[in-house]
Order: structure tokens, then sequence, then C-alpha cells
């Protein structure tokens, strides 16, 4: 297994990964430990509410509301640089200039063909 | 709708946010019980902003990073593994089994599209050449049959349709006194 490689855009199995049997500093152990505090806390507010007898409401989770808002209000942190500005071009102006070029001269040859008398006008339903 | 309005003028004659009509006209409240400093906020320049950011999503100042102020619109929102929820252990005990995550996990930006019905970026199970073969080997095969396949066509043989009676000389209006020509559409 010492040629795995990965596909683009997957990720190697846990147990191939180097991560697992290398890094077992203090230092990593106690970063983790750190993490497993704050996902305790979280689990414990969640089930506190949970069973709650008192509740009648739905839980309401903080971090969906950050996301979504975050998700639904990304012009209040844009900034027009080189690349946001070529994006907004290369997806929002210039398709249409190209597409409205591309179909104006697509129907300007078949209104030619149609009045030359020159156009194959077939029974069939794709053209 | 009557309680609601007089409800509010009460207040607003007691707090005394706003005043008068705006306050029973407007009524804007807030749809969560976040405050606004719960809410993502602009990109962290300072180490203390970075740290009460961390804080605000639940994360150690270690494992937090904030996307690049590259004005894409980001703001303070951490940047999280691109991994989809079909690598998570299917038998850990999650709050909400279906999507695999804990409540009050911070959530991948894209997380709409690592959902268990959508993009799954685990290991696949051969390697990406062996799919590259395989696919493109299929499809290959199958376009190299088809154009073979216009190029010989083959089927049965056929010829112009046969007609009884002398090429049916008396049903095409024929003259019944006259005897037409033989038509022989047989060899022996």
């Amino acid at each position: 297994m010492a040629d795995y490689r990965e596909a683009p855009l997957a990720t190697r199995p846990r147990t191939l990964d180097p991560n697992e049997y290398f890094n077992v500093s203090p230092e990593q152990r106690r970063s983790e430990q750190q993490r497993a505090v704050l996902r305790a806390d979280l689990k414990r507010q969640y089930q506190t509410q949970l069973n709650s007898p008192h509740r009648k409401a739905l839980i309401e989770d903080p971090a969906l509301t950050r996301w979504v808002y975050a998700r639904a209000n990304p012009y209040l942190h844009f900034k027009p640089t080189y690349k946001t500005s070529l994006m907004g071009a290369m997806f929002g102006v210039v398709p249409l200039f190209v597409l409205y070029f591309v179909f104006k001269t697509d129907r300007d040859k078949k209104e030619r063909m149609i009045k030359d008398g020159t156009l194959e006008r077939k029974f069939s339903l794709s053209s | 709708m009557a309680a609601v309005g007089f409800r509010r003028l009460a207040q607003a004659l007691c707090r005394g946010n706003r005043s008068g009509l705006p306050a029973l006209v407007s009524g804007s409240r807030a749809a969560s019980g976040l405050t606004k400093d719960g809410l993502p906020g602009a990109f962290p320049q300072t180490p203390a902003e970075k740290a009460a950011a961390a804080k605000k999503y639940n994360m150690t100042l270690a494992e937090y990073e904030p996307y690049p102020d590259k004005g894409e619109g980001f703001g303070d929102y951490p940047k999280l593994q691109d991994r989809s929820q079909h690598e998570r252990d299917p038998w850990y005990k999650w709050d909400h089994p279906d999507l695999r995550r804990n409540w009050g996990e911070p959530m991948h930006w894209d997380f709409d599209l690592y959902i268990r019905n959508r993009v799954d970026t685990s290991p696949s199970p051969v390697s990406w050449s062996t799919m590259c073969k395989q696919l493109f080997g299929f499809i290959g095969f199958m376009l190299f049959m088809f154009y073979l396949g216009e190029k010989f066509p083959a089927y049965q043989p056929v010829a112009a349709k046969q007609y009884p009676y002398n090429n049916l000389h008396l049903e095409k209006g024929g003259d019944p006194e006259k005897t037409p020509e033989e038509v022989k559409n047989y060899e022996i």
C-alpha cells in the first residue's frame, strides 16, 4: 500500500493517514482535549434543553443561524478586487453579449436560408 | 392583532425605544435569540478579534482559521475541512443522525453541498486510473461499435413487393377479355 494515491478531490482512509501514527505529541493531545471540552459543553447544553419538561418550542441552533446569516449576506463583506470583478464580468456580463451574438447570427442565417428557399424543412422534432 | 398592537404600544411607551407610530408599524425584532455579536461579522484583524471570533463559533483558537480576506464575502466565517458528511462515523450517536452533525457544531460554508444525498469525498474503492480506464474504455468501445454498425449495416434482404394475378391485372382496371402478358416473379 506504499504507492496508494487517493482519487482527486477524495480523501485518504483513516488507517492510511500518517497523522494517525506520527502526531502523538502532548501538544496534539492537549489540543484534542480542548476540542473535546467544547464538544462536551455543547452536548450538555443540547441534552438539557432536549430533556427539559418545560420546553414547548424547537431548540434553536445558533450555529445554524450563523450559517444561514453568513450565506445570505455575502455582500456585506464584498470588496471589488481583480478576481471578484473578473468573476462578476465573466459570469454576469460576458454571457449576455456572447449569447446575444450567437443567437442573432444563427437566426439571421436561418432567416436568409428560408428567404432563399434553401432551408431543408424536415419533419423531425429536434431541428 | 389588536391585542398585539396595544401591547407593543404599551411597551414602546414604557421603554421609549422608538416613539409613536413607527414602533407599532415596523415591528422589527430578531428572528432568533442571538445578539448582534453572536452573528458572523467582518474579517478579524487583531488577535483579540480572532480569539473572540473563535469563541463565538465554538472553536479553539488553534483550529479557527478564517477564509483569506479577498473580498469574496466570507467575513470571519471559519474555513473548515472540505469533508463530506459521508465520511463521518455512521455508528456514533449524533444529535442529528441524518446529517451526522451535533447541535452547535460549526457548519461548513458548503454544508448543503456535502450532505449525504450529494457530494461524497470519501476514499474511492478503486484508484483513479482504474476508474478512468473502465469508464472511458466502455464508452470508447460502445462508440466504436456504433460507428462500425453505421459503416456496415446488417439487415434482412429486401426486394420490391411482388403482386399475384399477373401483377393484379384485373384489379388495376385491366381489360378482362385481353389476356395480359405473363409476369413471372420467380426463378426456379
